[in-house]
């Protein structure tokens, strides 16, 4: 094909968008509901469109992917009810703009997991990236290594725990939703937030600009007694919570529309 | 509603075009299973769903079409936010999203037609053709 060129053996086109190859692979080892495929030979391309027969077309309800090979963007745009497990570790932009499914990955995961994700459950079971969950919406995501910068970046809504720790800019321009932190924090912690919640169970490098000390209250013991519970967690260590100060970005008094488009 | 009505809000009616019996009825939203209709061991997103106000009336908002569905019955005091959520969720499994009813012309990719909130839903996008506008040809050149 013309204008096709390679790298580490997947195909680009001439503008490096898109793979060319867009025939489903159709490897898939199925048992019942259940399937499950070897990524390794398989393009990011392939390995999305194998996910999307089996998740849309054929019903699973349980897929496993084996040697994701740390390819970007897998797992993306579900929007149904299934249990999708990689066993191994996905690159960047993983399980972004998921709605529903409930993703186990059992290895590491590059940056932007669960980028815009409306709703279900991420679980990881090392370290995260950079940028985290941007702009995530809703659901649970659970990190149980470290993450990296910008966790939950223009957060919308959404929980998101991470048991290790996270570096600067954690919940930078904050919208709304909450996060977990059971580690330390990096400096800028809660950066121009206007809403949210953090929680910080280790030590806080600094604060950013307009992120405060909040009041713990009875809603607050319910909601972290609740996840650690959910997710077997433990005993869930003294936190303190940090919030929006509501002096630098205040959308009731200077932007009432905006604030509709973040509900 | 009168087509005369002028609003800056987006509102579901107006989008559908109808109100739907469940924003007037309470009872017909009381049976609604949260738990049964969100991924996970929790409520999941609808934790971030409340009661708010639109127009003075109560009014939940549908992401899912960017719009306010307002609630005419008398919520009880106390239940603000499950109330919110149940109409919210039957607004959804009815299919009455306005963005939902526009998936089956245009989704590019197969998915479900309806979303996470119902167990099982036909999966549409399949066979996807770019609309085309009748008399409209393209510029020469393109």
């Amino acid at each position: 094909m013309a204008g096709v060129g390679t790298k580490s053996g997947v195909k680009y086109d001439a503008r490096g968008l898109v793979e060319p190859d867009a025939e489903i692979p159709h490897v898939s080892e199925v048992d019942g509901k259940s399937a499950r495929f070897d990524a390794g030979n398989l393009t990011t391309r392939q390995i999305n469109l194998e996910l999307r027969d089996l998740i849309y077309v054929q019903g699973m309800e349980d897929v496993t992917v084996v040697n994701p090979g740390s390819k970007n963007s897998l797992g993306v745009g579900i929007l149904k009810r299934v249990n999708l497990t990689f066993e191994g570790s996905p690159g960047w932009f993983a399980c972004g703009l998921i709605d529903g499914p409930q993703v186990r990955i059992k290895g590491r995961v590059g940056w932007a997991l669960a980028e815009n994700m409306m709703s279900g459950t991420v679980v990881v079971d090392a370290n995260a990236g950079s940028l985290t969950c941007a702009a995530i919406r809703g659901g649970d995501v659970l990190v149980n290594g470290d993450v990296g910068a910008r966790t939950g970046i223009d957060q919308k809504g959404g929980t998101i725990m991470v048991m290790g720790d996270v570096g600067i800019n954690t919940g930078f321009m904050m919208q709304r939703g909450r996060q977990i932190i059971a580690g330390n924090a990096g400096d800028g912690l809660g950066d121009s937030m206007y809403d949210g919640t953090l929680y910080v169970g280790g030590t806080v490098a600094s604060l950013g600009v307009d992120c405060v000390e909040g009041e713990w209250t009875d809603a607050d013991t319910e909601f972290i007694e609740r996840k650690y519970r959910i997710y077997d967690l433990g005993t869930p260590p003294t936190f303190q919570k940090f919030v929006c100060g509501k002096v630098l970005h205040n959308y009731d008094s200077l932007e009432p529309s905006e604030r509709k488009l973040v509900l | 509603m009168a087509d005369s009505t002028r609003t800056v809000s987006i509102d579901a009616e107006q989008l559908a075009g109808r109100r739907f019996p469940y924003q007037e009825d309470i009872s017909l939203v009381e049976g609604i299973d949260l738990m049964a209709a969100t991924p996970g061991d929790d409520l999941n997103w609808l934790e971030d769903i409340e009661m708010l106000t639109e127009d003075g009336y109560p009014a939940v908002f549908d992401r899912y079409s960017n719009s306010f569905l307002k609630i005419y019955f008398d919520v009880p005091s106390g239940r603000e936010n499950e109330i919110a959520r149940k109409v919210l969720v039957k607004h959804l499994q009815d299919g009455n999203s306005y963005g939902i009813t526009l998936k089956e012309i245009h989704c590019k990719f197969p998915q479900v037609e309806l979303g996470p909130w119902v167990a099982e839903s036909k999966t549409i996008g399949t066979d996807y053709k770019p609309p085309v506008l009748e008399g409209w040809e393209a510029p020469s050149g393109h």
